[in-house]
């Protein structure tokens, strides 16, 4: 009877979606094949992100989808932001009381990957460091941005604790305290940012607004728009710098986290449990 | 009869949605709880894959396809401008998938520590052998 | 021959279906190692489909995230917890 009631709603899964997939793709969505035109909002945000004769309405970024992650829509990056960094001290709650110890007198050869592969990871550790600060920065004028170069970058300090090892990352400096100093300041200098107009709007006496980026119609304060004739975009290169470095250092806090060897761990949780 | 560019469209949206499924049917009946993590990420990712498929945007002559939405001149025109407007894909759906990207990846992260602790307490991950067990 | 639109639908058409099958392997699959690898295949060929739908933001972020961090931190799972799903019977 168990078996036949399973059988039974497996098939209507299968059905069932079988069924959704051939309604939406036959016009279920509406149309069987994209408009050719976009909606209303979005032919708005395609007018206004870098619109040099509408200067107190535009937001000064060529790249739109930066502009409305940070600029227009800035209020959602920063919740994003929150529930990442919740997630992180959730993890590190878990984890509580649970540290590696170097040994003091520990030869770091012996640990690790075999010399050719540990050669080839220090040019590699170095390239992707670039590219992804590359990324991080000019993310208000190409596709890029901060999370784009955060992650990138958190390839580095896995791919070193996986060949070098948990006691040569931490023996240099890597550790959960100091990532997680990096991973606040970042926080803090995002939240700075969004302050600053508001700030320098109360000291020159005119009306601004929280996360305001360039000057508007009613809130005449802002960041400039172009340094040395290149578009800057204001607060975005600021947020996108702070966000890459908070993003860095957060995932290198979980891989730390992740890369504990077990036996330390058994120490903690008191010798280990007898698992039946 | 029915259109090639159609047809190829709607196979495209009909593996998307089996994807969905298949995902869905990984979540509910495999027992290991590494297997179901494994399953939810690819349902997110299927999910954010529905939404770009959205913001897409037909081609108006058989050699001019849609653009990406950066604007690549400098000090732009008003031809450029609207020449932009009418070629660019819809940005809004790309800036809410990076959201949804960065919360699935802060979900998954703390699913794994959850999986951890619960292999380290109870030497097993099997939600049938953790079901018998009380408390 | 064919317009360059059916060429980029065919593509597109082609990676869904690869991303079909690379799914339900990953999901049928009792070796949990096997599963990462064929995830992370499905992954390429979501990658793959960001860039011809004209989406490179995604795309820069998609790639590290689910080609890089999702499987390296399923197989740090996998070496503290169990390999096959169902014990060690293999």
């Amino acid at each position: 009877m168990r078996r036949a009631y399973k059988y039974a709603v497996l098939t209507a899964m299968i059905v069932s979606t079988l069924a959704l997939a051939l309604a939406v793709s036959a016009g279920g969505l509406g149309y069987a094949l994209p408009f050719p035109a976009v909606r209303n909002l979005a032919y708005w945000y395609l007018k206004t992100t870098y619109n040099p004769f509408m200067p107190k309405f535009t937001a000064s970024a060529p790249e739109a989808v930066t502009a409305i992650v940070w600029d227009y829509r800035g209020l959602d990056t920063l919740f994003e932001t929150s529930v990442f960094f919740l997630a992180i001290i959730a993890s590190m709650a878990l984890m509580r009381g649970i540290d590696v110890r170097v040994p003091k007198s520990i030869n770091l050869n012996k640990y690790g990957m075999s010399a050719i592969v540990k050669t080839v990871t220090k040019i590699t550790v170095a390239v992707i460091l670039a590219a992804s600060a590359s990324i991080a920065l000019h993310g208000q004028l190409t596709p890029g941005g901060g999370f784009q170069g955060g992650a990138t970058a958190a390839v580095a300090p896995l791919v070193i604790i996986v060949i070098f090892s948990l006691y040569f990352a931490v023996g240099s400096g890597v550790k959960k305290k100091s990532m997680l100093t990096l991973r606040t300041l970042g926080l803090l200098g995002i939240g700075v940012t969004s302050f600053a107009v508001v700030v320098a709007g109360l000291i020159l006496g005119k009306a601004t607004y929280i996360f305001q980026n360039q000057p508007k119609e009613a809130a005449p304060v802002g960041f400039p728009s172009h340094i040395l004739g290149v578009p800057m975009g204001g607060t975005l290169l600021l947020f996108n710098v702070f966000e890459f470095l908070a993003v860095a250092a957060g995932f290198t806090i979980v891989f730390l986290l992740l890369s504990v060897p077990e036996e330390s761990v058994r120490r903690v949780l008191g010798g280990g449990e007898e698992h039946d | 009869m029915i259109d090639v560019n159609t047809f190829l469209f709607s196979v495209l949206v009909f593996s998307l949605i089996m994807n969905l499924g298949i995902s869905l049917y990984g979540i509910f009946w495999r027992p290991s709880l590494v297997k179901k993590i494994i399953a939810l990420t690819i349902l997110g990712d299927t999910a954010n894959v529905l939404a770009i498929v959205v913001g897409y945007r037909a081609w108006i002559a058989p050699n001019r396809p849609p653009i990406p939405p950066v604007l690549t001149t400098w000090k732009p025109t008003a031809a450029d401008l609207s020449r932009f407007s009418s070629l660019a894909v819809d940005p809004l759906p790309q800036a809410l998938v990076l959201t949804a990207v960065v919360i699935g990846l802060a979900v998954t992260v703390f699913l794994v520590f959850l999986t951890i602790q619960v292999y380290r307490l109870h030497g097993t991950t099997d939600v049938r052998k953790i079901a018998k067990l009380k408390g | 021959m064919i317009s360059p639109e059916t060429l980029v639908f065919g593509v597109l058409a082609a990676l869904g279906l690869i991303s079909m099958v690379a799914t339900f392997m990953a999901v049928m699959e009792r070796d949990l190692l096997k599963a990462v690898l064929f995830s992370a295949v499905q992954s390429t060929a979501y990658a793959f489909m960001f860039y011809i739908l004209m989406a490179p933001d995604i795309l820069l972020v998609y790639v590290p995230v689910a080609v890089g961090l999702y499987p390296a931190v399923i197989l740090f799972l996998i070496k503290k917890t169990e390999r096959f799903e169902g014990g060690e019977e293999g």
